[in-house]
């Protein structure tokens, strides 16, 4: 019997390691063809002609003229801007224009080679600050917002800010970031049984099936979508599989055969989607004590050349935009800003660790500047129970920042530390605090997901049936572990696969942290159900997501509470920087977090190990540069990701703080472990080096440039 | 298509060489990266290709009756890092260079032919005044390493030549100094290097020497430079220190983030030498 808090080895595991798992890379079929993209290679411009080579007996070219007539060539995301096909024009490097399709991948790339795209180049606008001063022109109709909005609370941030001793003004920075999942983007489109059938390395089986319907006039149901074991994925697999798919379907439309694409590691890097960079204004008003009375911010994201899912993000980043901090006015501006650069799209922390950066940054620098210790003064701002939200929400959950502040200043002798390290001594220590709002924003759960999940019983067996994908972060676990708990029957006594679109019901996208929380508060009603009737042979419970009482929302003006609950969490990192190298050595990490209560400890101890660590690249080693719309690196030996040799032994913690509507009090966790590392970093060595930073990720060479 | 020989022996392989100019690939960790075409796909040489790491004859370390330490072509940084007879220099390079598995498939004799400033064994073999041996059917000739490397991805290897040696000479020092900067801490590829190398004799200095890798388009010594601090006594290294930095900044010419590769290169220099005028216990200088 399986105890909800046993420590227990993930089921994918040995499979996993021993390297038994089947990829999409893996599958083969009779009669298998491959394809290759054929993309831009200018960031900006009208396709003045295209000429292909002659294609061999069995080889196709398919593109935007094989969408039959009426059917929009686009990929449905949450926008519908993204085009299946370039068609007329190209907005980034990398659009796909065509592909390619035959029975041997070197004569594919032969070919590809030996067609000649003949564009009447622009000049493309790259950065935010290329879009703000609309270098070459507007990218849309008018200018070069995709997207805006803007966030008010308390009083007018202008008459405050008239009222204010002092305003500190300053502007944070982060990069690009690659989600570098091991297993690089892959699906294959075939007919079964007559119908549309994909083999997908995914997040979200039926957004994919959503997204490409249209392309041939269908509805998502004619299509069916089986996931493949996925090798990580990190956001980089949510709406990102529909680039491969759409064209996919288009080809196979015409070919009819199974049609392959794996994206080698260089294609994955250069063309797919990365985290937004971001510019981040701050003019924040203090009293003369030093009090925050209020601030105005401004959130830029480049969302690169399609809006896709960048509105979402973009309004993640503004609802927490004050971290965790209750300021009595602000007022939050975002732009999700139009490039040519390939568009950015979900990344684990999906537009709130770009703003949680911002914010920790400065609220360092002004406490830095006012003499006092950071953390003292961060936490004289904590938000607390019943505190209004810049949404003009509440935060619902009782707040234990307090308590994990202690627990991890207790381990790593924060205030001995803090004190002793002088500024410039070489070493440095800092900490950062930081939330996460639990699954979809807003009203998402109840208005565009309304998730399903099924159980079902058969003699002594049960068969669990959603959406929600494995993809590293041990869901098949979870979801086994929580039913098994219910239950009190073994993990062994419940299946539950990569899910099939035509088998399971929708539970919405594996994402937003949304996947314990939500599905697995389903498994868990559908399971206690269950619990009544074990008497009965077969049975089968479907249960639908209800949304709790007390959370009003209006997506119309942003008011109210833009999320469910929240996680929190608070993270120290102690570095030592080598004075002639600024190499820059992590001496400890320390962490805690509120994350409801742990499903497992183990795939918990996974997450934050991992989310940790995955920030600290971001802030310090993780460098991608665009250059005239073209990515500068190309493989994972110039794209450095950190290794285990990097970073020490993490000490962790966690803080009960059961959540009354999630599986055994769990919230989300797997985005908020990557959100506030960074800052904790950047902070310790700005006190190391006695300098001031204000962008990420800072690499030794960046470092000489502040020092 | 790829034309591919696989010699048994070094004979054997000469006679390719000189017959079809095939180019010697061992361990391939250049030469497969360099000319992959992606996945499922077989990689295209434009060029005929000799797999040469059957050829037992050119692995191997020996040490020489006159002190030298004699590095054959296949030797890989591996047996390199774990063999006590080589300089802590070059073993500290060859310990460092990319991961495990790269370590034991690369080979000294790839990593000075393909001749990248950021190759990880030029650097303290040219500080050391390595010579590089070059067999072709005709014999044997033997130059400087630092001869041999002509820039960035250049070498004086003639059509018909394999590498097959390397010679350390027995170098004496008091101090010795080695900083490889890399992307991160391990599998890394070097940021900026630098090895220095100090004999002190009664309060003088007898031999100095400093290398810089990844600081130009081939690894940098400055012999004029070096002659600045050369017969110095330690109580005038302050005084001649803003003239040798000034001499080695001229020498080195970075490309790409040269301000920090510069600044560096100075701070590690002064470093070496500021500590080498405190006349500390003989060694290496951390």
């Amino acid at each position: 019997m399986t105890r909800i808090d046993d420590k227990i080895r993930r089921v994918d595991a040995l499979e996993k390691a021993r390297g038994e798992a089947k990829y999409l890379a893996d599958l083969s079929f009779d009669d298998m063809l491959y394809a290759r993209f054929v993309r831009s290679t200018v960031a900006r411009g009208r396709i003045v002609s295209v000429e292909l080579p002659d294609l061999p007996e069995g080889y196709w070219y398919i593109s935007a003229k094989d969408i039959p007539e009426g059917c929009a060539n686009s990929l449905v995301m949450i926008a519908g801007d993204w085009r299946c096909f370039a068609d007329g024009d190209v907005r980034y490097v990398g659009e796909t224009i065509g592909v390619l399709v035959g029975r041997s991948r070197a004569v594919l790339k032969a070919l590809e080679e030996a067609i000649t795209v003949t564009y009447e180049e622009g000049e493309p606008a790259v950065s935010i600050d290329d879009a703000l001063a609309l270098k070459g022109g507007p990218i849309l109709e008018k200018d070069d917002i995709h997207c805006s909005l803007v966030s008010e609370k308390g009083e007018d941030v202008e008459e405050v800010l008239a009222r204010a001793e002092t305003i500190v003004e300053e502007t944070v920075e982060t990069g690009f970031q690659e989600h570098v999942h091991l297993e690089t983007n892959s699906a294959l489109c075939c007919i079964e049984d007559g119908r549309y059938t994909f083999y997908i390395s995914c997040q979200c089986p039926f957004y994919v099936r959503k997204s490409v319907a249209g392309l041939l006039g269908l509805k998502p149901q004619d299509i069916r979508v089986k996931q493949t074991t996925t090798g990580g994925a990190f956001g980089g697999k949510e709406h990102f599989p529909d680039v491969l798919a759409g064209p996919l379907l288009v080809a196979e439309s015409v070919v009819r055969k199974p049609i392959k694409l794996v994206f080698d590691r260089e294609e994955d890097m250069l063309y797919s989607v990365k985290r937004h960079p971001s510019k981040v204004t701050f003019r924040t008003g203090l009293d003369k004590d030093g009090r925050i009375m209020g601030s105005d911010i401004n959130v830029y994201y480049n969302c690169g050349a399609y809006l896709s899912s960048s509105y979402v993000v973009l309004q993640r980043g503004v609802f927490h935009a004050n971290g965790v901090y209750n300021f009595p006015s602000t007022r939050i501006h975002g732009y999700g800003m139009a490039t040519n650069t390939f568009p950015s799209d979900a990344f684990r922390g999906f537009g709130a660790p770009q703003t949680l950066f911002a914010i920790e940054t400065h609220m360092d620098h002004i406490a830095h500047r006012l003499g006092v210790d950071p953390v003292e003064y961060k936490r004289s701002c904590f938000l607390c129970q019943g505190d209004e939200t810049v949404t003009q929400g509440h935060i619902v959950e009782k707040v234990v920042l307090e308590e994990m502040l202690e627990q991890v200043a207790a381990k790593s002798d924060y205030w001995r530390k803090s004190k002793e390290y002088g500024r410039g001594s070489g070493k440095g220590i800092g900490m950062s605090f930081y939330n996460h709002g639990g699954a979809f924003t807003g009203n998402g759960e109840q208005a565009i997901i309304k998730a399903h999940l099924k159980l079902v019983k058969d003699g002594g067996h049960f068969t669990i049936l959603c959406g929600q994908t494995e993809m590293g972060q041990g869901f098949r676990t979870i979801l086994r572990k929580i039913v098994a708990s219910v239950l009190e029957v073994d993990l062994d006594d419940i299946t539950y696969d990569n899910p099939d679109t035509d088998l399971v019901p929708d539970s919405g996208p594996t994402a937003a942290s949304r996947s314990t929380m939500i599905v697995g508060r389903l498994a868990e009603e559908a399971a206690t159900k269950m619990k009544e009737r074990l008497g009965e042979d077969h049975v089968e419970i479907e249960t639908e997501y209800s949304h709790p009482e007390g959370h009003p929302w209006d997506q119309s003006t942003f008011k109210g509470d833009a999320y469910l609950g929240y996680g929190w969490g608070c993270a120290c990192v102690e570095v030592e920087v080598d004075p002639i190298t600024n190499e820059v050595k992590v001496v400890g990490i320390w962490s805690s977090h509120d994350i409801g209560r742990a499903i497992d400890e183990l795939i918990v101890h996974g997450q934050v190990n991992g989310g940790i660590i995955q920030s600290l690249g971001y802030a310090s080693m993780e460098k991608m540069e665009n250059r005239g719309g073209h990515f500068r690196q190309t493989s994972m030996s110039d794209y450095v990701i950190p290794t285990s040799m990097d970073f020490p032994r993490q000490e962790w913690g966690l803080v009960d703080n059961p959540y009354e509507w999630g599986p055994y009090g769990a919230k989300g966790m797997g985005e908020l472990v990557f959100n506030g590392a960074d800052a904790a970093y950047i902070d310790a060595v700005e006190r190391a080096m006695d300098v001031t930073i204000n962008k990420i990720p800072m690499p030794v060479e960046d470092l000489e440039a502040v020092r | 298509m790829v034309e591919c020989y696989t010699p048994k022996s070094l004979d054997e392989a000469l006679a390719i060489r000189r017959r079809t100019g095939a180019r010697p690939l061992a361990g391939g960790t250049d030469l497969m990266v360099q000319y992959k075409q992606g996945v499922g796909i077989t990689p295209v040489f434009p060029f005929p290709v000799m797999i040469i790491s059957g050829i037992d004859e050119l692995k191997g370390i020996e040490t020489c009756e006159d002190g030298s330490v004699l590095i054959k072509a296949l030797t890989t940084p591996s047996q390199i890092a774990s063999c006590e007879a080589v300089p802590y220099l070059v073993r500290a390079a060859a310990g460092r260079m990319g991961a495990v598995a790269l370590r034991n498939s690369a080979t000294i004799g790839g990593n000075i032919g393909n001749a990248s400033p950021k190759g990880d064994l030029p650097q303290p073999l040219i500080l050391l005044d390595a010579t590089v041996i070059l067999r072709s059917q005709d014999g044997e000739r033997e130059l400087l390493l630092d001869d041999f490397i002509l820039g960035s991805k250049k070498t004086d290897l003639h059509d018909d030549e394999i590498i097959y040696a390397v010679r350390i000479p027995k170098v004496e020092y008091s101090y010795i100094y080695y900083r490889k900067i890399g992307t991160r801490r391990a599998n890394a590829i070097s940021k900026l290097s630098l090895s220095a190398l100090a004999l002190v004799q009664d309060g003088r200095i007898i031999d100095f020497r400093a290398s810089s890798g990844a600081a130009g388009p081939k690894v940098i010594r400055s012999h004029e430079a070096e002659a600045l601090v050369v017969g110095q006594r330690l109580e005038d290294i302050q005084a001649i220190l803003p003239g040798f930095l000034a001499a080695w900044d001229a020498a080195i010419s970075p490309h790409a983030m040269p301000q920090y590769r510069r600044n560096t290169t100075r701070r590690m220099l002064e470093h070496f030498l500021t500590t080498v005028a405190t006349a500390p216990q003989e060694g290496v200088i951390e």
